[in-house]
């Protein structure tokens, strides 16, 4: 029913990745031909997990070498962020924030082993944007 | 009139858990949102908007804006703002657009749409490279944030 929605992370290890999506976040397994690519599936979001070797993690012209990090993320909204925490910080997910309140919701940064982002959001109950 | 408050309080109190549950920003059940990090969210929406399809879920601001495209939820936040995604981190670091990571949107002729958008006056990181499962490519928004076309196949 739900339209399937790709984003492409790079990743420095495919396979961590894979394990700690999939450990953490309970994304199912998909493709998998680590140690170039993989992807991984939860809901309508499939997760591209691209490694150096693979067609994504080829350099540009001008010599720019893709690679993991930076502050674009996907969200997993949730409906008690501070028991989502605690339960991710007890399997060891590490996190670049402590949980921030904005008008729309509250939010939190956790790191993948790359060092990407994955945005822990619970919403308002009446968001104003 | 107490009643008829009283009323209005156990309706909200009804449609409080509806409306958390479907997620915020003015639009149904987003199936799948992604946040971007940019310089100026007008120009941000206008390039969305123009270019690639998006439509607004809510009014945007100068602090946020929210479009939808098919499946996905496109969050824009500024560098600085009110935001909880505006927000510099403990150590002082500011969130800044950039990276690789990216939205994937899919196109039935990549060939096409990249030559429409060229002629848009839209910037491309590279050209188009063949992969595993199709072929794809990387335009610039305003702010230097990816996002991949890809045609499967």
């Amino acid at each position: 029913m739900s339209e399937t929605v790709n984003v492409r992370y790079m990743v420095s290890d495919v396979q961590q990745a894979v394990d700690w999506y999939v450990g953490h976040f309970g994304f199912e397994p998909q493709l998998n031909a680590a140690p170039a690519f993989a992807s991984v599936e939860k809901g309508p979001l499939r997760l591209l997990l691209s490694g150096r070797g693979s067609s994504a993690g080829r350099p540009m012209p001008d010599g720019r070498q893709p690679e993991p990090g930076g502050w674009t993320r996907f969200q997993v909204i949730v409906d008690d962020i501070a028991a989502e925490v605690a339960r991710l910080k007890g399997e060891g997910v590490k996190f670049r924030n402590e949980v921030l309140k904005g008008p729309g919701g509250s939010q939190i940064l956790a790191e993948d082993p790359s060092g990407n982002l994955v945005e822990i959001f619970q919403p308002a109950p009446f968001p104003v944007g | 009139m107490r009643a008829l408050l009283a009323a209005a309080a156990v309706a909200l109190l009804a449609v409080a858990p509806a409306a958390h549950s479907q997620g915020a920003y003015g639009v149904g059940s987003p199936d799948v949102r992604v946040r971007y990090i940019v310089d100026d969210v007008p120009a941000a929406v206008a390039f969305y908007s123009s270019h690639l399809g998006f439509k607004l879920d809510v009014p945007a601001t100068p602090f946020f804006a929210a479009l939808s495209r098919g499946g996905v939820q496109l969050l824009l936040s500024p560098v600085k703002g009110p935001g909880g995604a505006s927000q510099p981190l403990p150590d002082g670091r500011r969130p800044q657009p950039g990276g690789w990571l990216r939205l994937v949107l899919a196109t039935p002729d990549l060939e096409s749409e990249v030559d429409r958008l060229r002629k848009a006056g839209v910037s491309f990181r590279n050209e188009i490279i063949g992969g595993l499962g199709g072929k794809q490519i990387l335009l610039d928004d305003p702010s230097g944030n990816p996002v991949e076309l890809f045609q499967p196949g």
